[in-house]
């Protein structure tokens, strides 16, 4: 069962490729419009990349995560995953994980070509890096947790960003904080440390808070 | 009496009418009182002159924004886990009343952070955790109206609010250690409050009006509530009729 329901996520990202290179153009997109926004300064433009680096993996990780549930509600997909024999907490588990892979993973690939773009320092982007692969987990599973929320809405485009936005002002404080201080030469492990602390303590939350927002959802 | 019979909507519908009738007008002279002790009675400070005393609204506000927020997240677990209907009503009424109070903290800070920092506003650390509580105010609100069947919308609602509470201390702290101007909390140290007893009384003043004030307009907009959802019950329209 846990198998095929793998291979049917799989499937589902690969046959509609567009879902996992969409986000990535769109990324970019944002990022190129930044410097057309506040002019070409190299130093000022250095000074907040990091910034915008973080806005458009939240922007992204929004688009990608609001819809989450949406097709498996419509179709039942959720009941049958409710009533199964394998757990629910394993399949959402890594349902959370797929979707990170699928759609924060190539962000975080494409990082250092950013980094080249923006002559940022190596050392730098390397801490750009870490925040974004320890943060961008947290990221993803707090807006699944904001669509599951939402499902019974018919319309609810703005609504997952305007519930999940606050959630993730920790993230965004610690990670910004460990790109600043490294940019300035200060140590930046104990930002990356609270990071990892934040996402041990959401992660393994996430499947239970979520199996249990689905039954609540399912059972009106 | 026992509880039960309390959260029984009927009986809190019928019984409570003149309660918050009463309360309301209590409020009205408490507040008075309040109002005259803290703006003529109590001394003025002798580094921010007079303008402090807009902290008698301001403190109390704030103070109530937060326990509000809890208020409506413990009443929404009990709701989640032993089905009170009553409790439902209560949390979901909390929201605009505590937007309401940390509205009233925002705005009466600006106010006082004109004259005393030069500026309406900073990016400090403590406007800018109520600035994020009123975000996670307007979320819940939005949640619930997004609904259209309301009984979903609450429980819902209310697992927002919950996670909310878990998440305030993280979001306080780290936005505490983000950046710090606000001038320190001086009524909970420990040693010695930094402020004279006759200004500290006219605020724990205040702070009591504020919540007699806030279980007034609860009562008020939980009869509100209980009305929206019974409407077309048959005890509601004898008893409207009547």
């Amino acid at each position: 069962m846990l198998r095929k329901i793998i291979y049917k996520e799989f499937k589902s990202y690969f046959r509609n490729l567009n879902s996992v290179f969409l986000p990535l153009i769109f990324f970019f997109l944002i990022i190129s419009i930044f410097p057309l926004l506040i002019g070409p300064d190299k130093n000022l433009l250095n000074k907040i990349i990091p910034g915008i680096v973080w806005i458009t993996v939240i922007f992204t990780t929004l688009l990608s995560s609001s819809n989450f549930f949406k097709d498996e509600y419509n179709n039942g997909f959720l009941e049958t995953y409710l009533t199964s024999e394998t757990s629910i907490e394993l399949i959402l588990f890594l349902k959370i994980i797929l979707c990170w892979i699928f759609t924060c993973l190539p962000i975080i690939f494409f990082i250092p070509i950013v980094s080249i773009f923006f002559d940022i320092p190596l050392k730098n982007s390397f801490v750009i890096l870490f925040t974004l692969i320890i943060g961008s987990p947290i990221l993803v599973s707090i807006g699944i947790f904001g669509s599951s929320l939402t499902l019974g809405i018919p319309k609810n485009n703005v609504l997952v960003p305007v519930i999940t936005l606050p959630f993730y002002i920790p993230i965004l404080i610690f990670s910004a904080s460990a790109i600043e201080s490294v940019s300035s030469g200060l140590p930046y492990e104990m930002q990356l440390y609270i990071l990892m602390a934040l996402l041990c303590f959401v992660l393994p939350i996430m499947p239970y808070l979520l199996k249990y927002t689905l039954t609540l959802s399912i059972n009106n | 009496m026992n509880i039960s019979k309390i959260a029984n909507l009927k009986f809190f519908f019928t019984n409570t009418k003149n309660l918050s009738r009463f309360l309301g007008l209590f409020t009205f002279i408490l507040f008075f009182f309040g109002i005259y002790w803290g703006l003529y009675v109590a001394p003025s400070d002798y580094l921010q002159g007079e303008s402090y005393r807009i902290m008698y609204l301001h403190v109390p506000a704030a103070w109530l924004s937060l326990q509000v927020y809890m208020f409506m997240a413990i009443t929404g677990f009990v709701s989640l886990v032993w089905k009170v209907k009553i409790m439902e009503i209560i949390s979901i009424q909390c929201a605009p009343i505590g937007a309401y109070f940390t509205l009233i903290a925002l705005v009466t800070g600006m106010v006082w952070g004109k004259p005393t920092w030069g500026t309406y506003w900073v990016w400090d650390a403590r406007l800018t955790s109520e600035l994020i509580l009123l975000f996670l105010y307007i979320g819940v609100i939005a949640l619930y109206s997004a609904f259209s069947d309301k009984r979903q919308a609450v429980k819902i609602t209310s697992l927002l609010a919950i996670v909310g509470l878990v998440n305030i201390p993280i979001i306080h702290y780290s936005v505490e250690w983000w950046n710090t101007l606000h001038q320190g909390p001086s009524v909970t140290k420990f040693e010695q409050p930094s402020m004279h007893i006759s200004m500290l009384l006219p605020l724990l003043y205040m702070f009591l009006v504020f919540n007699v004030y806030f279980i007034a307009v609860l009562i008020k907009r939980v009869q509100l509530g209980i009305y929206n959802r019974e409407k077309r019950s048959k005890w509601m329209e004898d008893y409207l009729s009547d």
